[in-house]
């Protein structure tokens, strides 16, 4: 915490004032100063500001601006949706009112204390759900909820009956913060420390891994990312802020009882971080603001805010799934497009691909991740008997593959083969029926697609193995994910580690994007780039996650057949220029006679034949394969 | 005990209704349907209205609950559901949720807050058999419950649109290529489950005693449960599913003393949901799921 106020601190006084006395001690100063200037903003200046009541609403909608915080966390950027949210706001008020009410503890031990609890409720729910792919979060907590509200809200042991718990205001002792307007500038603090610890969230890898699981997971685990554990931690780290804030909410109304967090809370929470835009805080407590503080303002409304609000959350992920501010953001980015159109033009530039691919960044190994190879001679990759089967369909069969280290090892074979899903087989995003997989002399069938990418394996995607919605510098933080190793706190709070790390990635990623030649998409999304150039940014993050093996599956379609001929060069210097081995997919078979050392090719699930490259494609069974029994 | 038995098996039953609604959906469009639910509450506000509002007998009452069930099924999914095409499932399951808070904010505008009491289907007496006393209603719910089962068994195991409807999720090619256009099997699942859902509603009315806006939560996460049993593509197992659900509900709140410990029901239904994805996230009679 003391990270996050420090940093909130960090205005131009407060710089000159850090200057005075030197880093850390003035950070404590500074803080210091703030934390006794702080009662006279509660007592004397906010009472002049607010009204009582009006300071009680507008409490209460800073408490629900942190909720939302708090699902948008989960929905929006981790793409897990919870329905029983308001469970989590309860287990936060409950354990405050308990600590305060019962036991006369102050408000800043209570406030804490609920999003601990909070997040220990996160914890728990999320083991069962989240190891799971699809909607399992959302009936838990559904569930949850729905058993919170009915019963253990109401269990005596627990909360103390279905009379409700006080939640006093309580500062110390016996001194309670009795005015509402000091109260909404306490709930104003906090909502600021929550808003800080998201930004921090968002700039460091938790924010890329969550973002990533969203967008693809099977692209999130060839990056490195462990996603069962990164998905715990969203919905953890959830269910922390969702407790702070139904703490601070249940402090605003002084008592709260299993009716204060029902099934509709949650609903409205779903409304307003939806409508008001997934994964953009400031819309999302914009929004919150509006639905929690206007209809109170506004008389005569009688619950049609609740219409509107449903009938917006329905048009909205029917016609613009980002919300509200995405369809602003999407506005200026067209614009912004049409204008780099016209000056490209202008210059008599195309902006589409120039149809040469540029070189393949050199990017060093870094220190931590010295080259790895197999012991003696062992190849680097052996597959051997691999079978994979979905429900009858038996997708491969036996399949076995040796890839020594060093070269270019082609796997061809016509449409349905079993390609891609050897592929998946290696790479553990797929579950092998028999067979084993051997890399850099180590088993490595039963690990995790995420373990084997940090084992040095990188694969790519035939629809582009990248987090589309971010920009190109932030795939490449993404694909640095297993250097960035400083811990979960150092992320939260920012602190000088985790900022010494991020700025090392981001001069990596810099390095990379320049030698790619593409500084001007720095900062685009990678959804806006062209099909080609995509690809090259693929591969691109794929080396900066420092493989041993690169796995290509069909680098060269969609492409020009001149940027086509041009990545032959280039797959050529993965071997020969960086060290790195290549298994590579390819239906373009002039490109692959031209780059592979070895070749082999796959039949309805099974491996026909196998060699030098040019032999191969001669044999008679590979003619019939490709071209029917006719021609051969 | 029998009696905890016949309520458990004749709740399990309805239960089951709706998680086959749940199911229906699932299979033929991938979408967990948040609002299924909801749609029969405000299909028994229309059957208040036309009873008890304008003395209509009750099967009167029903039908029009069915109707308006039907007709909310079959315009979500055609301006919501079918415009969404390919979009991500957890979209559209939001857009469910969108729906489902519209009718609660619609029942509780346009009704208010206060409970409306609908007259139960059939007036009189139960019968007793073995010691156990089984009321007209339970009767109605328990033969409806299997000729709405059968019947829909036989028309998805029977027919070739049934059969199209079963595959859909697994192959939707193999299903277009059969000639079974895509867009009616939508139109048929949504349809169907609304007006499943409707059905469940009246008969599970009886038991809870009011209509209010979201008086049935309790149905839906049971019926999300037992779907969930059944692994979520299963119909049998759906069926199944409602029943262990039922039968632990009325079992476990016969033994524990209920002053001590409220709402067991939930507590059950929460229960059963950690259980089944902890020990088999398939589901009991399902396969595997992709584990992240």
């Amino acid at each position: 915490m003391a990270e996050i106020a420090a940093r909130a601190l960090q205005t131009p006084l407060a710089q000159r004032v850090r200057s005075l006395f030197g880093g850390r001690r003035a950070d404590v100063l500074l803080i210091a100063v703030a934390l006794a200037a702080f009662p006279i903003v509660t007592h004397r200046a906010m009472p002049r500001l607010f009204h009582q009541s009006d300071a009680l609403v507008l409490s209460q909608g800073v408490a629900l601006a942190a909720a939302a915080l708090s699902l948008n966390l989960l929905l929006g950027y981790a793409g897990q949706i919870s329905l029983g949210h308001a469970a989590l706001l309860g287990a936060g008020a409950f354990a405050s009112g308990i600590l305060t009410g019962q036991h006369g503890l102050p408000m800043w031990v209570g406030v804490p204390v609920g999003g601990v609890v909070g997040a220990a409720v996160a914890f728990v729910l999320g083991i069962p759900s989240l190891r799971l792919r699809g909607l399992y979060l959302a009936m838990v907590t559904l569930a949850f909820g729905y058993a919170a509200e009915q019963s253990l809200f109401r269990l005596s042991v627990l909360t103390g009956g279905s009379a409700g718990v006080a939640l006093p205001r309580r500062l110390h002792g016996n001194t309670l913060l009795i005015g509402n307007p000091g109260f909404l500038a306490v709930a104003m603090v906090v909502l600021l420390a929550l808003w800080l610890v998201d930004v921090n969230v968002c700039r460091t890898k938790l924010g890329r891994a969550f973002q990533a699981i969203r967008q693809d997971e099977g692209v999130a685990q060839a990056f490195g990312v462990d996603v069962t554990r990164y998905k715990l931690a969203a919905f953890t780290l959830s269910g922390a802020f969702a407790g702070i804030a139904g703490a601070l909410y249940g402090h605003a109304v002084g008592f709260v009882n299993s009716e204060t967090f029902d099934f509709q809370l949650s609903l409205l929470l779903v409304i307003v971080v939806v409508v008001g835009g997934l994964g953009h805080r400031g819309a999302v407590v914009t929004a919150a603001l509006f639905f929690t503080v206007f209809p109170r303002f506004i008389k005569g409304l009688h619950g049609y805010d609740l219409i509107l609000g449903a009938l917006l959350l329905m048009f909205t992920v029917s016609r613009h799934p980002g919300g509200l501010a995405s369809m602003a953001r999407e506005r200026r980015e067209r614009k912004a497009e049409r204008e780099a159109r016209r000056e490209a033009e202008a210059e008599g530039e195309d902006i589409e691909d120039a149809g040469k691919l540029p070189s393949l960044p050199e990017l060093p190994r870094p220190p931590a991740m010295p080259a790895r190879a197999a012991a003696g001679d062992a190849p680097l990759l052996e597959a051997v008997g691999v079978s994979v089967h979905f429900g009858g369909l038996q997708a491969l069969r036996n399949a076995s593959i040796t890839v020594p280290a060093g070269g270019i090892v082609g796997l061809v074979g016509p449409n349905g083969a079993g390609k891609t899903t050897l592929f998946n087989a290696v790479s553990g995003h797929v579950r092998t029926q028999s067979g084993r997989v051997r890399f850099l002399g180590e088993e490595v069938q039963d690990l995790p697609a995420f373990e084997r990418a940090r084992r040095g394996m990188a694969r790519s995607f035939q629809l582009i193995g990248l987090a589309k919605e971010l920009s190109v510098r932030e795939n490449f933080l993404l694909a640095q994910h297993q250097l960035a190793t400083y811990s979960p706190a150092d992320a939260l709070g920012f602190t000088r580690r985790a900022a010494s790390v991020e700025r090392a990635l981001d001069e990596r990623a810099r390095e990379a994007v320049a030698a790619l030649g593409f500084e001007q998409f720095l900062d685009t999304p990678v959804r806006n780039l062209s099909h080609g150039q995509q690809r090259i940014v693929e591969i691109g993050c794929l080396l900066a996650t420092s493989p041993e093996l690169l796995m290509l599956d069909e680098p060269s379609a969609g492409m020009s057949p001149a940027a086509a001929e041009n990545l032959a060069e280039r797959l050529r210097e993965l071997p020969d220029r960086l060290g790195r081995t290549v298994l590579l997919i390819e239906h373009n078979l002039p490109l692959v006679l031209d780059v592979c050392d070895h070749l082999y090719v796959l039949h309805l699930g099974e491996i026909l034949a196998e060699g030098e490259p040019a032999k191969v494609v001669q044999q008679e069974e590979v003619v019939r394969a490709y071209l029917g029994d006719a021609a051969a | 005990m029998g009696q905890t038995l016949v309520v458990g098996t004749i709740s399990g039953g309805i239960y089951g209704l709706m998680a086959v609604g749940l199911v229906l959906v699932f299979k033929g469009t991938r979408v967990l349907n948040f609002a299924q639910v909801e749609v029969g509450t405000l299909a028994l506000y229309a059957a208040w209205e036309v009873t008890t509002q304008h003395g209509a007998p009750w099967i009167v009452g029903a039908a029009a609950a069915m109707v308006l069930a039907l007709a909310i099924g079959l315009l979500f999914e055609r301006l919501i559901v079918r415009p969404m095409g390919d979009a991500p499932r957890m979209t559209v399951a939001v857009a469910t949720i969108g729906l489902l808070s519209l009718m609660l904010a619609f029942e509780s505008v346009y009704f208010g807050p206060s409970p409306r009491i609908l007259r139960p289907p059939i007036a009189g007496l139960g019968t007793k058999i073995l010691g156990v006393y089984v009321s007209p209603t339970q009767w109605l719910s328990l033969g409806l419950v299997i000729v709405v089962g059968v019947g829909l068994a036989a028309f998805l195991r029977r027919t070739d649109f049934g059969l199209g409807v079963l595959a859909a999720a697994d192959d939707p090619t193999a299903v277009r290529l059969v000639g079974v256009r895509l867009s009616r099997v939508s139109a048929f699942v949504w349809g169907t489950s609304a007006v499943l859902s409707a059905i469940a509603a009246l008969l599970i009315e009886p038991t809870i005693g009011v209509i209010a806006p979201g008086a049935l939560a309790g149905l839906f996460a049971s019926g999300l449960a037992a779907a969930l049993v059944g692994g979520l593509t299963s119909l049998s197992g759906a069926f199944v599913g409602g029943l262990v659900v039922g039968l632990a509900e009325s079992l476990v709140g016969h033994y524990v003393v209920s002053s001590s410990v409220p709402g067991i029901p939930a507590l059950v239904v929460f229960a059963t949901i950690v259980a089944v994805l902890l020990a088999r996230p398939g589901g009991l009679l399902g396969g595997r799921v992709a584990t992240a």
